[in-house]
């Protein structure tokens, strides 16, 4: 492992593989059920699934983290404390949880149990860091992705809890997983049921004057021929709003923190982080290998950011940004 | 309009003579698709509800598409002239190049997708199955044409070496 830990995600154990054989420290996948936030058709991993997982990760110096990061539902918790006993009897590194309920029985019943703190938590202070961390003994924080790097570098400081950033893949608009724009449209949200703009509430229609994505019937796009796509959620949604057609919320677009992933690790940061789990292996194993050469590069002194325009066809909409890390919104 | 209906009628012909010339690659490819269903058995439960959908897939570049209906051992898939197409949960288009490697996963289909390199209309929920199924058995083309498995690799290599010569031709 080189000077930052790399997290790379896995929907499926071939993709875990791709993951751990590109070069992936460690490796993020969740059950098939609505504990986790990537609760997609076909998607995750049983738990017999899981142990082999583990068993392979293991065998090639990488770790399992399980990601139990939904919130439990009042009269169906022990839904989500069967994920955590399964997370642990199948030898997962660690667990990724959001839900206080969830950390107290992870806590308790398993007290030598690795606990990290889901960015779906959105913790972005000091002192609901300390609070995660004194009550669940939490390890980790993954942090939300509105902080600029000298921001964390500030919450670096001011904790000695270790501290995971997101560096590639899609960017949400609102507090981590709390979106109510996907509730409000279709009635299921990431941070209760674990789907955002969830697969059963869109259709795609192609006509003479392109293609047009509905969210529950309502169209919130249209792309001309040759113009390059998005997955249609409501915040990256296209409307007419004063007489001007634009991107209200959010460009369809994906976050690269690339070139910001020197001061990432000057600021304290100890991982960076993936998004993807519904992406498939082709998308893990070229983001794995670039992030994986970039961190290698840095450590080595040399510069990383050839390997920075590797990955842009990955893209949604075929476009990046560093996000809020260099900010120009909020 | 008198033309388009000319032409309309012309493809429906074009179908119904194509039918009986269908027949023994849709058996061929039916009995692949079961032998897929006895290796990989995993990867048709991620299916769940989605395994009995009919799935259209047509190649751009082909007057032929793909009609199949993945239910395990049960399933069949059926060639069809293009001007033929049934009715159909999900639709996916695109050359047949990209659609192969979609099949192995040498293709992302997000990015496919983003790129428009493929269209895809119909049942959202079915084809996210579809696709988060084909990734996980990590299938080869070796695997769709029913090499046996001492020859996969060496199957799968020479495939390989063909798409990519097309592809830059």
């Amino acid at each position: 492992m080189g000077s930052i830990e790399l997290v790379c995600p896995a929907g499926s154990p071939p993709m875990l593989r791709a993951a751990v054989e590109a070069g992936a420290d460690s490796v993020y996948c969740g059950l098939r059920d609505e504990t986790n936030a990537r609760n997609f058709p076909g998607l995750n991993f049983s738990p017999a699934e899981m142990n082999e997982a583990v068993t392979f990760a293991r065998d090639h110096g990488a770790r399992v983290l399980v990601a139990i990061n939904t919130f439990a539902r009042a009269g169906a918790d022990e839904t989500w404390r069967r994920s955590v006993d399964t997370a642990v009897a199948a030898g997962a590194h660690a667990v990724i949880v959001a839900d206080i309920g969830v950390l107290s029985y992870a806590r308790q019943a398993y007290p030598d149990l690795r606990l990290h703190l889901s960015v779906q938590a959105a913790a972005n202070s000091a002192e609901a860091i300390a609070f995660y961390a004194e009550s669940f003994g939490v390890r980790r924080v993954v942090l939300p992705r509105v902080m600029t790097a000298p921001e964390i570098a500030t919450l670096a400081k001011a904790t000695s809890v270790e501290l995971e950033a997101f560096v590639f893949g899609g960017l949400c608009v609102m507090a981590e997983g709390r979106c109510a724009l996907s509730s409000y449209a279709t009635g299921r949200s990431p941070n209760l049921s674990g789907v955002c703009s969830p697969p059963e509430a869109v259709s795609f229609e192609t006509d003479a004057n392109g293609l047009t994505p509905r969210l529950a019937g309502v169209a919130i796009d249209r792309f001309a021929a040759d113009e390059a796509a998005g997955y249609p959620t409501l915040c990256k949604g296209r409307f007419e709003a004063m007489g001007d057609t634009s991107y209200l919320f959010e460009d369809p677009v994906s976050l690269n923190a690339m070139t910001v992933l020197r001061d990432l690790r000057a600021a304290g940061v100890k991982a960076i982080k993936v998004e993807g789990r519904q992406r498939g292996k082709t998308y893990v194993r070229r983001v794995t290998e670039a992030f994986r050469g970039a961190i290698d590069a840095l450590d080595a002194g040399r510069d990383c950011e050839p390997f920075a325009r590797m990955l842009t066809d990955l893209a949604e909409g075929g476009r990046e940004t560093e996000g809020a890390y260099k900010r120009k919104w909020r | 309009m008198a033309g388009s209906r000319r032409q309309g009628a012309k493809r429906r012909w074009e179908a119904l003579l194509a039918r009986p010339l269908l027949l023994p690659p849709s058996a061929f490819l039916t009995l692949s698709l079961r032998r897929l269903a006895r290796a990989h058995p995993e990867a048709f439960v991620r299916l769940g509800e989605h395994a009995q959908r009919i799935y259209l897939i047509a190649p751009t570049d082909l007057p032929l598409a793909f009609c199949l209906r993945p239910a395990g051992t049960e399933g069949a898939i059926r060639l069809v002239a293009a001007g033929d197409a049934p009715e159909a949960a999900v639709r996916i288009r695109g050359a047949l190049l990209d659609l192969l490697q979609l099949f192995d996963g040498t293709m992302d289909a997000d990015a496919a997708f983003f790129s428009r390199r493929i269209q895809v209309e119909g049942d959202t929920s079915a084809l996210v199955a579809l696709h988060n199924a084909l990734e996980a058995a990590d299938l080869t083309l070796a695997d769709l044409i029913g090499a046996p498995r001492p020859t996969r690799d060496l199957v799968n290599r020479g495939l390989s070496w063909t798409t990519q010569r097309w592809r830059s031709a």
